[in-house]
């Protein structure tokens, strides 16, 4: 490649990391955190609700009785049961529970090992809410495509990059130079970037695959199968197995048989989600998921005519289609299901190195443009991303450090809890943001924000401990470390926080803050206050 | 920046489409193991365009040489489906 070619590649990666750098940041950082997203869900329920027993062995038909007795079920909505197992011991049953006329309210209960209901899950959904951010930012509608072409974009960074890196990618594999500021930080950038490539490109393509797959979707349907979307979809493996409803009420009964049924005839399997299709009419039918763990990314489904006991649908081995096989290893992948606690604790090393990658690109970006002329700045643009990454990113990490203390502190049962949590979140993000923007010594500013930040990543352990202390010991007694896995997670990133405050942020304090005054035009006597 | 930008991403998407479609329509594979190369090629095509876009000094030397990878294609595709 020429040397124009690559001046411009050049200049286009840095411009790209730089377009896509604070929705990359909150994208990489929540996604990391997802990837406890069930042990954070655990975290904030199962102390509330401890039991003493483990069992795998619920009871279906004592379920759909306790609830059909005390909720009346929307027939035409929803009802998914997630089954207790060896990692968690609580059911959770969600559902559609009809009101009058067309009203109807989501349910979530959460239900004993022995089916009994304990608990109402409506108001605890930190975890997922974190998720949510990862692949929409809860932006209603487009949030799920806007990520896509983040994604998009992150995905030509790094082709981009190695690509800039190409010549130097073997001989300077392992260079760190600490002396020089810019080269640590060039140095860092490299090393991390190109360490985690297979990584990075992996969570490039998966995030693609779920966010911008309707785009190939489209086209595929309309060239290959002249605009017939139920062609394709039958061709990508898709089975309808769904039943017109015949408006003749029948309660549902026999699951436990099915459910037997269902486990002979999928050989090994953990049956993990149980859902029922139009509850409580006669054509209601009942579909067994789950995963085969001996397998890497095997998936099973048995769908079986509640009334009749006739098998619907089967499958052993991903819906028997190369595409779906195919997506399902592609979302192993992506959320690092297919090797236990180990490989998601490598995944969440490295989406947590993808954000000090983007930190650096900033900061290098921001030290380059600090250097130039007073002529040749854009004075508002430096303002700008500077406030951007450190409102931004140190924002994003100390919103979500208060979202995990109030998960923790208001109470379990507190109506519109789940609500008042995501409020808290935007609003201690949006104010970090604001505040950034009018802050002069932003150097000085990071530091301490991220030491105020590494703090309270470390509270929510001690509140653990000051508020459910007894869930928390009866659940380690029979065997469930969601608690500890969490707060070893919480203290991590503090830790984490904190070396990068003292690290990162201070050394050469005076010095780096003096560049960028000297960029926004602040007065040298201003600065010294400043520093 | 922009037009090099708008540059790869409309002409990198249809050029992975029109490619992924000649590969279809050109490979005697079963349509699901078919539909998954098709998926697993998009996307990397679009992106690897978009880079190839950026590499060049200005947008419209971009939008030319995207173009001209882009016809031939196109022009593929339409004698394979009128084949088909």
């Amino acid at each position: 490649m020429n040397k124009d070619s690559l001046k411009a590649l050049t200049n286009a990666h840095a411009w790209v990391g730089l377009v896509i750098s604070t929705i990359l940041f909150i994208i990489f950082f929540a996604g990391s955190i997802s990837l406890f997203r069930d042990d954070i869900n655990a975290w904030e329920l199962n102390p509330h609700f401890a039991v003493n027993e483990q069992s795998e062995n619920l009871s279906l038909d004592s379920v759909i009785n306790t609830v059909a007795k005390e909720y009346s079920i929307n027939t035409h909505g929803y009802f998914i049961l997630s089954m207790p197992s060896a990692e968690q011991p609580l059911a959770n049953l969600y559902f559609e529970e009809k009101l009058s006329g067309d009203e109807h309210v989501d349910q979530h209960l959460i239900l004993a090992p022995n089916g009994k209901i304990i608990g109402n899950g409506n108001g605890s959904n930190w975890g997922d809410f974190l998720y949510e951010l990862h692949y929409d930012l809860h932006i209603p509608e487009v949030g799920l495509y806007f990520v896509g072409i983040v994604s998009l974009f992150f995905f030509v960074a790094l082709l981009s990059g190695v690509v800039i890196h190409w010549r130097k990618i073997i001989s300077k594999f392992f260079q760190y130079r600490k002396e020089g500021k810019k080269d640590k930080l060039l140095d860092a950038h490299n090393l991390i970037g190109v360490m985690g490539l297979p990584f990075h490109i992996m969570y490039a393509f998966s995030g693609l695959v779920f966010n911008l797959l309707i785009i190939y979707q489209i086209s595929y349907a309309v060239v290959l199968y002249g605009g017939d979307q139920s062609k394709l979809l039958t061709a990508a493996g898709v089975v309808d197995v769904h039943l017109d409803e015949t408006k003749i009420v029948m309660p549902v009964q026999g699951l436990d048989n099915l459910y037997l049924t269902a486990k002979a005839s999928l050989g090994e399997v953990s049956i993990n989600r149980v859902s029922i299709d139009h509850f409580g009419d006669e054509s209601a039918s009942i579909t067994f998921r789950g995963a085969d763990k001996s397998q890497f990314s095997t998936r099973k489904e048995a769908t079986y005519h509640i009334a009749s006991g006739r098998v619907l649908y089967l499958t052993k081995d991903n819906f028997d289609n190369d595409l779906r096989g195919g997506l399902a290893v592609i979302s192993s992948l992506h959320f690092g299901d297919f090797a236990g606690y180990l490989i998601r604790v490598l995944f969440f090393i490295l989406g947590i190195g993808t954000c000090y990658i983007i930190l650096t690109g900033n900061l290098m970006w921001i030290q380059k443009k600090a250097n130039l002329r007073a002529e040749k700045q854009n004075q508002l643009g430096l303002k700008v991303v500077y406030a951007m990454t450190t409102g931004g990113f140190i924002g994003t990490i100390f919103a979500s450090a208060i979202g995990f203390i109030f998960a923790r502190a208001i109470p379990i049962d507190y109506i519109g809890r789940s609500d008042l949590i995501a409020y808290i979140f935007f609003g201690c993000l949006f104010t970090a943001i604001a505040v950034s923007l009018n802050i002069k010594a932003q150097k000085q500013f990071a530091a301490i924000f991220l030491k105020i930040t590494a703090v309270a990543l470390a509270i929510t352990p001690v509140l653990d401990w000051l508020f459910v202390s007894q869930g928390i010991i009866a659940m380690l007694k029979v065997g469930y470390y969601h608690v500890i896995v969490v707060e070893m997670m919480l203290l991590s990133l503090a830790l984490f926080c904190w070396l990068i405050a003292s690290r990162l942020f201070v050394n050469r304090r005076v010095e780096v803050d003096n560049t960028i005054g000297d960029a926004l035009n602040i007065p040298v006597q201003e600065q010294t206050l400043l520093n | 920046m922009w037009s090099k930008t708008f540059a790869g991403l409309i002409i990198g998407l249809l050029l992975s489409v029109s490619l992924v479609l000649n590969l279809n329509l050109l490979l005697p594979i079963k349509e699901d193991t078919m539909l998954l190369i098709g998926l697993l090629l998009a996307f990397p095509i679009w992106a690897g365009i978009q880079v190839w876009g950026y590499s060049f000094i200005n947008a419209k030397k971009a939008w030319l040489k995207l173009s001209l990878v882009l016809i031939p294609s196109v022009l593929i595709n339409a004698v394979l489906l009128s084949l088909r």
